[in-house]
């Protein structure tokens, strides 16, 4: 999580003496940094065949079930810090653009919003469904530039679908955890954690990891590295 | 827009099949008239603006009352009323909720239970088929199950009756319904045991049906002749009905009150009418026929229905 904010008894000083300079330096003396690799050694899939709307969404585009680099670091997969309260963004935005939802996974705040808007000259649907099936919500989106807000609740692993476009698919963490979105070189970083002992949990849409206890020391560094299959 | 937007699931043909769908549920088919034209716009406008859980049906159809305006919507149902081709179907503009008591005069599908007590005991269950034949005329068949008070109780199959009914004027915009019917009733019940009447009846009605506002009014005048009239009396039996909706949802809860007389024997009853799943393809009623004259003989009668529209889905496919 790369936000930098004021936490517990600095609150107080934030406010009076500006947040921007001080937050990073007490953070850093108080509390802990977690980061890590997540590799695997699955291989990325081959490319959808695009059969409608070739115009807009090309003839093909890529599986981003597993995005995964030559080196096996693996995007996309999140790692939650159980017991740690964080701050995803009380709005999340999710944009369709060439019939894919971007970003693919992403976290989002239990009772906060998201925001699902279009670049494209297409029908769009954002049909988000929880792990039981229920849909929560499915919004056309007909044409660019149509930005449409929805609850998101407190609903867990929220997975996004296109009527339209079945390939497309999207995935929101809703959770109030301290948590983060591995890059493309399969690295996640999770700033501000209180000394402590932790379990941490990983979660990719089609791989499985075993969770880590871990400890944080304040002021240091904490590497975790996952290998998930 | 239809061929853009609505032809990837529903077809360019309204037909809903597609050589590579992209849903798992097959849309409803368009182009087939009893379906299409059974219900009221409302519904289709609230399908479109709501999405297929506003009306009870799948969730893979979205929901576009964020990114089309009420006029729009409206021009996407007659386009998609504009798929059945045949003409002389009436709108389901015109198909009101049913009462308890008074005969709707659009012609349905459906299967129903109508439980009823009466002060003094009596008991009567009637299992009513009503089946639509072509476009404007419905087949009915109702088989009253019936208990009656004394020494001993006697209890048994009651008068059969069938019915047949044809809408001869339908208008959709403003909606207004006029039907004539005839019943026929068949003296199956044992008239000893006071299960019947022992004699047959015909009893030709006229129904008829207006939306005055939001409001439903909904009127009935029948007359009963015996066949044989030292068994049994004409009568002259007239129903009016007037209730609304307390929201659009098809399985919305509906209050209303009927008049219901029988010569000079007049009753009020009101009721309270709920969809019991998100189509409303299934529904019960219950009222009070509240006695407004002769009170202390006839008494409060307790009456109700539960009703199957079935050839409505009952509940969404996923």
């Amino acid at each position: 999580m790369k936000v930098h904010g004021c936490t517990g008894a600095w609150v107080h000083g934030c406010v009076v003496l500006g947040c921007i300079v001080l937050a990073p330096v007490m953070a850093t003396a108080q509390t802990g940094v977690v980061s890590g690799t997540i590799t695997t050694s699955a291989k990325g899939l081959a490319a959808v065949r695009v059969t409608i709307d070739q115009n807009v969404c090309g003839n093909e585009l890529a599986d981003e079930s597993i995005v995964v680099d030559a080196q096996g670091r693996l995007a996309n997969a999140v790692v939650i810090l159980a017991g740690v309260k964080g701050a995803a963004a009380a709005e999340t935005v999710v944009t369709n653009e060439k019939c894919r939802f971007g970003p693919r996974v992403q976290l989002a705040r239990p009772n906060g919003n998201v925001r699902t808007t279009s670049k494209d000259p297409i029908l769009h649907t954002t049909q988000a469904q929880v792990g039981n099936g229920r849909t929560l919500f499915n919004v056309a989106l007909p044409m660019p530039g149509i930005n449409i807000t929805k609850p998101i609740g407190n609903a867990g692993i929220v997975r996004l679908n296109c009527n339209t476009h079945p390939w497309m698919r999207g995935w929101m963490i809703v959770t109030d955890e301290a948590a983060a979105v591995s890059g493309a070189d399969g690295r996640f970083t999770i700033d501000n954690v209180p000394p402590g002992t932790y379990e941490l949990r990983v979660w990719h849409e089609a791989l499985k990891g075993a969770p880590q206890k871990i400890t944080v020391a304040a002021g240091k560094p904490t590497e975790v590295n996952f290998q998930v299959k | 827009m239809w061929g853009a937007w609505c032809a990837r699931c529903h077809a360019q043909d309204g037909t809903g099949k597609i050589a590579e769908p992209t849903v798992k549920v097959q849309p409803m088919d368009f182009t087939d008239c009893k379906l299409t034209t059974a219900e009221p716009d409302a519904d289709w406008e609230r399908a479109i603006a709501k999405g297929g859980p506003g009306v009870g049906l799948s969730p893979q159809m979205p929901a576009f009352e964020d990114s089309l305006s009420a006029e729009q919507v409206s021009a996407f149902v007659s386009h998609i009323r504009g798929f059945c081709k045949e003409r002389g179907w009436p709108s389901g503009n015109n198909n009101f909720p049913r009462p308890i008591v008074t005969e709707k005069a659009f012609p349905e599908n459906e299967f129903l239970i109508l439980p009823a007590i009466s002060h003094d005991k009596e008991v009567e269950i009637v299992g009513l088929y009503e089946m639509r034949l072509g476009k404007r005329s419905m087949f009915e068949v109702a088989v009253p199950a019936v208990s009656v008070p004394g020494d001993p109780r006697a209890g048994g199959i009651g008068d059969l009756e069938v019915s047949l009914k044809h809408t001869i004027f339908a208008r959709a915009q403003t909606p207004r319904i006029v039907s004539l019917g005839l019943d026929a009733v068949i003296p199956s019940g044992n008239d000893e045991k006071g299960l019947g009447h022992g004699t047959a009846f015909f009893e030709p009605f006229i129904s008829a049906g207006a939306m005055l506002g939001n409001w439903y009014l909904q009127t009935q005048v029948k007359v009963e002749l015996p066949v044989d009239p030292d068994k049994a009396e004409r009568a002259f039996v007239y129903n009016g009905y007037l209730g609304r909706d307390t929201s659009m949802a098809p399985n919305t809860w509906t209050l209303g009150v009927e008049l219901n007389g029988e010569n000079h024997e007049v009753s009020l009853t009101p009721q309270v009418r709920k969809g019991l799943t998100g189509t409303g393809a299934l529904a019960m009623s219950i009222g009070a026929m509240v006695p407004i004259n002769e009170r202390e003989e006839r008494g409060v009668r307790w009456v109700g229905y539960l009703l199957w529209e079935f050839l409505e889905p009952l509940r969404a496919r996923k």
